[in-house]
């Protein structure tokens, strides 16, 4: 299988207040029912959820840290007994961020597992490749919730009824990106992508935003998706500089585009070098800050949007919470999936985020009452309006809203931690 | 065999016949392998450049839809399923203006398909990353007004796969070929050892060495074939040339 180690593994939350944060592998949710049964990933005991992500390979760092997040908020909801009753239970396949993969999980999950629903996904490329089958299963009211990505697929027809997204898309992300940096007379801007939808899907935003205001992309440069901090970037960093740029914007995960800072700012780009929220923000920074030996000359003009508050930030309910969450649990990725050589972060963008989707999804639980099933699902997420999740930002969900968030956020790095950016033209002007 | 310091090696004789296998094994080499040659690529070119032509319309037509809803992204995810199949090194789409929106070149775009015109859909053959070969083809996105598809073919899957058939036919050959040199060789040593010893037999009345009465004893005489009515025809010969030895029909008829 494409030198990429598929495993899977059921994940089982905590029962009220066990110390151990997940139960062994439970067979017996892993056989197919029986004809007739009408088994939804919901019994007595709990709900079941499905999740393909990134638990191997270059990204993996996005799978685990964005399970880590909404496994600290499952656990502590377990801990308390639940939704009406109901532990939540992942079931939790790796997909190494390759799309064919992540279908084969996915037809596991609907088939096999017969799960609740689709929660935690990783990626574009993944992602959109599972949305048809969510169409082919819609008489089964199956929904996917809050993938850990900002395309447009799962946001537009054909296959947007079938997805709720919380976090804010990348086309508002890299519009927020492009404003800012023609606010400071940043005009030429070029772009460094990920050879996929994801890639194209924020190439397309830049492409858009710029347009508004009549400019172009100056140049593009693009990489194979899967290339690690190992690989060179000299290529595209030539091609780049050709088009002699005021500002890139990466549209990447952490490996490459921490190799593409590498070497541009050791090819000589001055200009700043923005990423969007799923490059995995601290993956990024540890891997310039252990290869190199001065980080500052490289973190100087780093700069990445995202879509969460700082996780620094004590004044934000939900920071508080999720910290104090993540000291107390410090949910680790189940043994079967985890990868030696991988030390998870204290606290990260992308864990946030997951803590953030997991305090979301409890609530529409929640709101189905003592009898979920698929055929209320969509009913239940349409009465979430103006919903606070403490995230300084009200939530709300309707048939022509399924999108929770749009506020964005943009950090830099000043001694070796993100810190947010309060002054563009002071930092980048 | 050596006599006196001649060389009465009578392989000599079938030099010629043996070079005349090499040549002609060569010809049906050379020919058969240029006859699979032209035929291989002619096919797969053609097959090749049919399916890219038949990829690159359903392309087309699934992309109307999304191209005129704007999703990059989706469009993007459509062509790199495409790009697993065998054979297409890569593919672009451009819009109407020429703009491209969505391709499958890393690092980048190059220069050669920048400077062409995306909107062209012909056939035509790129040289691209260094020395590469590849075969293009194009179909028009809602007859030209929504941009074009292209496909781009590698060249060398085609000769990777001509070499693999020439191979196959080279290595068929030279197994048919070694095992008729063996044949060969083994059918005229059995042909050369009658002439060999009929040779060392010339010889050996040349020199008189009859007269110890060895000459009519040779196992030759008694031979039925060509080599023995030969043999006989030099005894005859030797007798004819001293008178008084001359007595029986030297060129007896085969019984």
């Amino acid at each position: 299988m494409s030198g990429f180690n598929r495993r899977k593994f059921l994940y089982s939350g905590l029962l009220g207040g066990l110390a151990s944060p997940w139960l062994g592998p439970r067979l017996a949710l892993a056989q197919p029912m029986a004809d007739g049964e009408s088994y939804e990933g919901v019994s007595d005991e709990e709900i079941v959820l499905g999740t393909s992500a990134a638990f191997s390979g270059p990204s993996q760092g996005l799978g685990i840290e964005l399970y880590r997040g909404a496994q600290a908020y499952f656990t502590q909801i377990n801990a308390e007994g639940g939704i009406n009753g109901r532990r939540i239970v992942l079931k939790l396949y790796d997909d190494g961020y390759q799309p064919v993969p992540s279908v084969q999980n996915t037809m596991e999950l609907l088939l096999r597992d017969r799960v609740f629903a689709l929660f935690g996904y990783v990626g574009t490329p993944t992602v959109t490749r599972v949305l048809p089958i969510l169409k082919k299963f819609q008489q089964e009211n199956v929904y996917i919730f809050f993938p850990f990505t900002g395309a447009q697929p799962q946001r537009e027809p054909p296959y947007g009824e079938f997805a709720f997204n919380l976090r804010a898309s990348y086309l508002e992300e890299t519009a927020g990106l492009v404003e800012n940096f023609l606010s400071i007379g940043r005009r030429r801007i070029a772009v460094f992508y990920q050879a996929d939808a994801y890639g194209r899907s924020g190439w397309a935003g830049v492409r858009a935003a710029l347009g508004a205001y009549g400019e172009r992309i100056v140049a593009e440069a693009t990489y194979t998706r899967g290339a690690a901090f190992t690989s060179s970037m000299r290529e595209q960093v030539a091609i780049l500089r050709n088009g002699n740029p005021d500002a890139v914007i990466c549209i990447g995960a952490y490996g490459a585009c921490a190799a593409f800072l590498r070497d541009a700012v050791d090819g000589g780009i001055e200009a700043p070098i923005a990423n969007l929220s799923f490059v995995g923000s601290e993956n990024l920074l540890q891997l310039i800050i252990e290869s190199v030996g001065e980080s500052a000359p490289y973190t100087r003009w780093l700069v990445n949007s995202q879509v969460v508050p700082s996780y620094e930030d004590d004044s934000i309910p939900i920071v508080r919470e999720y910290s104090a969450l993540m000291r107390q649990n410090n949910p680790q990725v189940p043994e079967a999936l985890r990868q030696p050589g991988y030390a998870p972060f204290e606290r990260s963008f992308t864990s946030l985020e997951g803590f953030a989707n997991a305090k979301m999804m409890a609530e529409i639980l929640t709101r189905l009452g003592d009898s979920p099933n698929r055929a209320r699902l969509e009913e239940a997420i349409f009465t979430v309006r103006d919903f606070d999740l403490g995230i300084g930002e009200l939530i709300s969900f309707s048939p022509e809203r399924r999108q929770g968030m749009r506020r964005l956020y943009y950090t830099v790095v000043e001694q070796d931690r993100f810190v947010p950016l309060e002054d563009w033209q002071a930092r980048f002007g | 065999m050596k006599m006196a310091g001649l060389d009465l090696t009578v392989q000599k004789l079938f030099r010629v016949p043996l070079f005349g296998i090499f040549l002609l094994f060569g010809i049906i080499a050379v020919s058969t392998s240029w006859v699979c040659i032209a035929t291989v690529d002619s096919q797969l070119s053609e097959e090749y450049e049919s399916n890219s032509a038949g990829i690159a319309q359903t392309i087309a037509d699934a992309s109307v839809d999304i191209i005129l809803n704007r999703d990059l992204s989706a469009l993007q995810s459509l062509i790199d399923q495409f790009l697993e199949i065998q054979g297409i090194s890569y593919i672009y789409i451009a819009d109407e203006n020429g703009e491209f929106l969505a391709h499958t070149f890393v690092p980048g775009i190059p220069e050669e398909i920048l400077a062409s015109d995306p909107t062209n859909t012909e056939t035509v053959e790129r040289q691209l990353f260094g020395a590469d070969t590849y075969v293009e083809v194009g179909s028009p996105i809602l007859a030209g007004v929504a941009g074009a598809v292209h496909i781009g073919m590698d060249k060398s899957i085609i000769t990777l796969k001509i070499q693999q058939a020439v191979g196959q036919q080279m290595y068929l050959i030279s197994s048919i070929f070694l095992v008729g040199i063996i044949a060969a060789v083994a059918l005229m040593n059995l042909a050369a050892k009658p002439v060999e010893r009929l040779l060392g037999y010339a010889v050996q009345l040349a020199r008189a060495e009859q007269e110890a009465g060895g000459a009519e004893q040779n196992p030759l005489l008694e031979r039925d074939d060509e080599a023995g009515q030969l043999a006989r025809l030099l005894l005859y010969f030797s007798k004819v040339s001293d008178p008084k030895k001359l007595g029986d029909d030297p060129y007896p008829e085969p019984s």
